[in-house]
């Protein structure tokens, strides 16, 4: 069982979806995240397991590994590749209750920003750590972080934004979220923001990395 | 002396009268003139006439024709909107699958409307500033081409799953740039941007075997063509440094999150090193503290190849006194 566990772990670590994928090289022809996720449940490890000590040490360990820029986006993308495809088969499991989020988080790339994928990057670490992530996109607009925020009340909010021009897009819509449902946690980050720019705005999170903000929210949840 | 012979003086490693100054702008120079960003990226005569008001203005030392990352693709079948006060859009994927990186032509830069207009920008000022100003044309890089095409998340992850098929998107990209900066020379560039912004996000065993060769082939063919090359990756590339020195770029464009001083030592004295203010300081402090900072960077490179400029593009929201005080600093 814990083997089982560890597998997943590894494979998440190093982004090796299943047997097809070429990727890495050193683990090709060998089995992946999708095949030692599904022997894991149809051995009867349960679910929680699976994601707490499968899943979740994977992308703990890659997301350390980012921070200290000993991997970078194109392999934590696969990392991420690879722990959908287990997430895949723990979905029914969520459904059922089996499994508990840690709680939801509504993520987008503020108006008039298309950059995506930082914001792909911290949702993808957000689904591997437990959390439910509702994802709005790119060029998000106030209104539509609102809705979904009054359609999950308890729900943290992330704002992204890559461009020095599209950050200060960010202050309006913390404001508007301030103004309709004060209590909000709100996240923000992206390559131009700082701490600085986090509290100026009033936001009450701000992390350069995604593991930075999983640090974050442990605190803050 | 003209701002081109200090620039050439510079690129020889001889005493220049001041630090030169060039400053990336886009939408902050086409607010100074009263127009939007949209004009400034569709109209080539917008953009000329925008810089050359900056160039005076702000006293600085060069004009380019950057305008936004989406030209090439435009040529090569993505379609583009223009907004007023924003980066323009790009609306399609041109590659969707394996399939359509085989079907990919590489487009004629004369032909379309977008590369052609920067091609007419490069004769406005060969026009206007008779040669006096050194001009940077502006290319895309191999790799943000190639992620233009494909979207940046399915291109890395492509460039880990599917190598055949990177390598043959990523030489159309690299044919495209070697095009599009020939045309931009012969109509009187002097320099040309190579902007591969999302290199800083690759570790560099993958800059090496996609990127590092296909960055020195289009240096190569640059110099070949008698123009110098500015290297332009935003970002933090401490760890690309190394590599980036191997493609012999004049140029080297350095941002905020990268220490000059650890920059100067990877890529040595031949190296024009340009940076590296960060923008939200320019944009957000004081034209004092502005001063200050860039008074301390100015110090720390003298006597040696630098030009001053922001670690990136100047926010439309800089206060013009910010961005003199820049200039004042560098005298």
């Amino acid at each position: 069982m814990k083997e089982l566990l560890e597998h997943i772990a590894y494979c998440i670590e190093y982004g090796k979806i299943n047997i097809q994928s070429p990727f890495p090289p050193d683990m090709k022809g060998k089995k992946g995240a999708d095949e030692y996720t599904k022997e894991a449940l149809d051995a009867g490890v349960s679910p929680h397991k699976v994601l707490t000590e499968g899943l979740m040490v994977g992308m703990d360990k890659v997301g350390k590994k980012f921070r200290e820029n000993k991997v970078f986006v194109p392999q934590v993308l696969m990392s991420a590749k690879a722990m959908n495809t287990a997430m895949e088969h723990l979905m029914p499991f969520f459904t059922s209750g089996d499994i508990t989020p840690k709680g939801t988080f509504i993520i987008g790339t503020v108006f008039g920003d298309l950059h995506d994928i930082g914001k792909n990057l911290v949702a993808m670490m957000l689904k591997g750590n437990g959390w439910k992530v509702i994802d709005l996109g790119m060029d998000v607009a106030a209104d539509k972080f609102l809705d979904t925020l009054h359609a999950h009340p308890d729900a943290v909010v992330g704002l992204s934004a890559l461009l020095t021009t599209t950050m200060s897009n960010m202050q309006q819509i913390v404001e508007r979220i301030r103004e309709e449902k004060p209590s909000t946690l709100i996240a923000i980050g992206g390559a131009p923001v700082t701490k600085e720019f986090c509290d100026k705005i009033g936001a009450d999170m701000y992390a350069p990395d995604p593991q930075g903000l999983l640090e974050e929210l442990e605190t803050a949840c | 002396m003209t701002r081109k012979q200090e620039f050439e003086k510079l690129v020889k490693g001889e005493h220049t009268q001041k630090t030169l100054f060039s400053p990336i702008l886009m939408h902050f120079a086409a607010r100074h003139i009263g127009k939007t960003y949209g004009a400034f990226a569709s109209d080539h005569k917008v953009l000329v006439e925008a810089n050359c008001k900056a160039l005076e203005d702000f006293d600085m030392d060069m004009v380019s024709l950057i305008s936004d990352p989406y030209r090439e693709a435009s040529a090569f079948g993505a379609e583009i909107r223009f907004m007023d006060e924003e980066v323009p859009r790009c609306l399609t994927q041109v590659i969707q699958d394996e399939e359509d990186i085989e079907k990919l032509e590489v487009p004629d830069v004369y032909a379309h409307e977008r590369t052609r207009d920067r091609i007419l920008g490069a004769e406005a000022y060969t026009s206007m500033l008779k040669g006096t100003v050194p001009v940077i044309g502006w290319i895309e890089g191999p790799l943000a081409e190639a992620c233009n095409l494909m979207g940046i998340t399915e291109m890395l992850m492509h460039l880990m799953m599917n190598e055949d098929t990177s390598e043959q998107l990523l030489d159309k990209c690299l044919a495209m740039g070697k095009a599009f900066a020939k045309a931009q020379i012969e109509a009187g560039c002097h320099i040309i941007g190579m902007g591969d912004a999302v290199c800083s996000q690759i570790d560099e065993d993958t800059y090496r075997r996609f990127v590092k060769d296909r960055h020195a082939e289009i240096v190569r063919y640059i110099h070949d063509l008698g123009a110098r090359v500015k290297l332009h990756i935003c970002g933090n590339i401490t760890h690309l440094l190394t590599p980036i020195k191997e493609i012999h770029a004049d140029i080297v464009d350095i941002d905020w999150q990268v220490d000059m001083v650890a920059a100067r030592e990877v890529l040595g004295a031949e190296t024009i090193l340009c940076g590296n203010i960060n923008p939200v300081v320019i944009q957000d402090r004081g034209p004092d503290e502005v001063y200050a900072l860039t008074r301390e960077l100015v110090e720390q490179q003298k006597g040696q190849r630098f030009i001053l400029s922001g670690g990136c593009e100047i926010t439309v929201n800089t206060p013009f006194a910010n961005l003199l005080a820049m200039r004042r600093a560098s005298l």
